[in-house]
């Protein structure tokens, strides 16, 4: 079925073509930097730089207390930031206009009632629409009043306590460096779906399909072909966006060359099977549009279940299915596996079991769906 | 091949698309060697039926045989032995007209040397050699169009589909294309297949003429052949300002005149000796209360026998498509 002079000519053909468009290899090594940069730095795993309003109507010990414990969380995590203001009706006109997330109140009798210890009481107004700020603006806010006391540390240590000790397995991975598996992804993705079928697609759309399917050359060869210089051009794109987002997040160059090694088996593999599974998508259809519409609908059903942004055991069942059948779900399992534990081949074999299994199914599917007639 | 000497067998073909039957019922040979044009309006169903023979669409019934080879059953064999240049323009814009016919020849697996020596041999002949390694899309439609016959004459294929050649190329493209074609007859021996709507192209190139309309065959024979059918020897078409019962009456009734063809103001009087009978036959009018704006003699040609056969001109049809045909592509339906 295979004629190497046939088949090489495809692959060569692409290349060929490919390589006169230099700005899309540029674009296919920037757009997932982008990303990684934007998606890093705008979604953090943590929350910075709320604003939030105080009005200390009490100015005793206790509220000076709570103001400096808040102060010290805006100086250490920046979660909030503080600002004063005089009245409490300004105070919550302002929120309401948008310029806090919160205003704190403390009541005249505050530091008196604190005393006293007769229900002292603060009020939080919280813009409730935003969420996650609000949310977390009352945890903050909570633990100041908790250790309102704190400055009167007991003497002597608690024994009836427990203690946690927690013990990290790995070296630290941040939130930046955790993104790094899922980018190398994304930027797999981008290509597999620029490369290989869309190449039939484009043929279609030009009404240049003719000049091959006219000739010997058989479903393999072109499949095949297509598939050779799409992995190709995708394996170059996506080495090159691991190296680079590697030097951006920090993450140590410490592993050996078995990692290294293992490393380009997974994105090989992985584009392999991305490869494939476009040819039995997009196999069939001949215009650039279908493939524009496809390209956020595929991103968003493969790579947000695939457990790049957040893990796959959060997810409810009927996800969790679906992350089970999704080959970048293994392609991010192996990567991090490999980028953050360190560790080789061995422990990463069912997802290469997974991921050799479901190239050739596709790959089969695609040949055999695949129309010679127009 | 059969002892016959077809290259081309086809019995009974019929395509439908849905309701629509693009090609009916449709039966004839082609014999080894020969030119044989297929001469029909646009949608005729020409493009069908070369995609037919060349294993690209399956036909609804019917069989056809193409070098001996069934085109559906041994569809793989008839690839090996045909040359196909469709209607689109099918040569990669990314890619140098060099790379276009390299990548073609290997393809059908042509040896490297082979290939080379070809390649270079026929981008001389149809005058590209020296753009050779320049993209095809710096390249005019009368390039392209010649780069793509000589694409497909890489791998010798013992019979060459031509699926409208010439179709949107300024006249002067169109007989740069006509010579070249003349030429590649007079140094490889092989079977032509030319689909077009252009007269003057099937009249010129063509042996035997086979001219379709609505899916049918309605004539076939050499262009001489096909011409002496019609009644007559000339053809003088009259424009007056207005046709009354009476003139037409008086055209018919002159004994020279064997048919006449009404088209909006335009007469078409098949005659004998047009030269001779013409001012006789403007006289008769002009007696019978008609005027006369115009006068043309023509020589009878093919378009002559489409009107004869179908009681409407190629032409009608012609311009108001061809103009997004050029270089773009037939015009697909989606979804595949």
């Amino acid at each position: 079925m295979i004629d190497m002079v046939r088949l090489l000519a495809v692959v060569e053909r692409d290349l060929k073509k490919f390589q006169r468009n230099p700005v899309v290899l540029g674009m296919s090594i920037m757009m997932p930097i982008i990303y990684l940069i934007f998606l890093g730095n705008s979604f953090q795993g943590k929350l910075q730089g709320i604003p939030m309003v105080i009005v200390d109507q009490d100015t005793g010990p206790y509220a000076r207390n709570l103001i400096d414990n808040l102060r010290a969380i805006e100086a250490g995590p920046e979660t909030i930031e503080i600002f004063n203001m005089k009245d409490q009706k300004d105070a919550i006109r302002s929120i309401r206009e948008g310029f806090y997330k919160a205003g704190l109140i403390i009541p005249p009798d505050f530091s008196k009632r604190v005393t006293l210890k007769r229900r002292p009481e603060v009020g939080l107004f919280l813009d409730n629409t935003d969420n996650i700020s609000a949310e977390t603006l009352r945890i903050v806010v909570k633990g100041a009043l908790n250790s309102l006391d704190a400055r009167y540390v007991p003497i002597r240590e608690r024994t009836d306590e427990v203690h946690l000790r927690g013990v990290d397995l790995y070296r630290k991975v941040d939130y930046y460096q955790s993104l790094v598996p899922g980018v190398v992804i994304m930027a797999i993705f981008m290509g597999t779906l620029t490369t290989g079928a869309f190449n039939l697609v484009m043929d279609r759309f030009l009404g240049i399909d003719e000049c091959y399917l006219l000739t010997p050359i058989s479903k393999s060869d072109i499949v095949t072909g297509l598939i050779i210089s799409g992995l190709f051009i995708t394996t170059v794109i996506a080495v090159l966006v691991l190296a680079v987002s590697m030097v951006i997040t920090g993450i140590p160059v410490i592993a050996g060359i078995k990692q290294y090694v293992s490393i380009i088996i997974v994105i090989i593999l992985t584009t392999l099977g991305l490869l494939s599974l476009m040819f039995v998508i997009l196999g069939r259809f001949n215009h650039p549009r279908v493939v524009g519409i496809l390209s956020g609908f595929l991103n968003v059903i493969l790579f947000f279940p695939s457990g790049a942004v957040y893990p796959i055991e959060s997810f409810p069942q009927w996800l969790k299915a679906l992350a089970r059948v999704n080959p970048e779900a293994y392609a991010v399992d192996a990567l991090k596996t490999i980028l953050f534990k360190g560790a080789g081949l061995s422990s990463i074999v069912s997802d290469i079991a997974f991921l050799s299994a479901f190239t050739l199914l596709m790959m089969t599917i695609s040949i055999v769906t695949f129309k010679r007639t127009v | 091949m059969g002892q016959d000497n077809k290259a081309i067998e086809v019995s009974g073909i019929t395509k439908k698309f849905g309701s629509i039957v693009a090609v009916n019922n449709v039966s004839f040979d082609v014999i080894e060697d020969e030119i044989f044009g297929f001469l029909g309006p646009n949608g005729a169903g020409k493009t069908t039926l070369v995609r037919i023979l060349t294993t690209l669409v399956k036909p609804t019934s019917g069989a056809a045989r193409v070098a001996g080879y069934d085109v559906v059953k041994e569809s793989d064999a008839v690839r090996h032995h045909i040359g196909v240049v469709p209607q689109a323009m099918t040569s990669d814009l990314d890619l140098t007209g060099y790379e276009n016919m390299d990548i073609y020849g290997r393809f059908y697996s042509v040896a490297a040397k082979e290939r080379k020596e070809r390649i270079k041999y026929l981008l001389e002949t149809v005058g590209l050699t020296a753009r050779a390694h320049d993209l095809v899309a710096t390249y005019s439609g009368g390039m392209r169009r010649r780069l793509e016959i000589a694409r497909v004459l890489v791998h010798r294929p013992g019979i060459l589909f031509l699926d409208e050649p010439t179709i949107g190329l300024d006249p002067q493209s169109r007989h740069v294309v006509w010579d070249f074609l003349r030429k590649l007859r007079e140094e490889f021996t092989m079977t032509v297949f030319l689909t077009t709507h252009y007269m003057e192209e099937a009249e010129t190139l063509s042996g035997r003429v086979a001219i379709i309309d609505s899916g049918k065959i309605i004539a076939l024979g050499s262009p001489s052949e096909l011409k002496s059918q019609i009644p007559g020897n000339d053809i003088v078409s009259l424009t007056a300002d207005k046709l009354s019962e009476n003139i037409i009456d008086t055209i018919k009734n002159q004994n020279y005149v064997h048919k006449i063809v009404i088209e909006n103001t335009t007469i078409r009087v098949y005659v004998d000796n047009g030269a001779q009978h013409l001012p006789q036959l403007i006289d008769e009018i002009r007696l019978s209360g008609g005027k006369i704006l115009s006068a043309a003699i023509h020589e009878q040609s093919l378009e002559d026998v489409f009107i004869h056969h179908t009681g409407k001109s190629i032409r009608e049809e012609e311009v108001r498509k061809v103009s997004y045909l050029v270089g773009a592509g037939t015009p697909q339906k989606w979804g595949r």
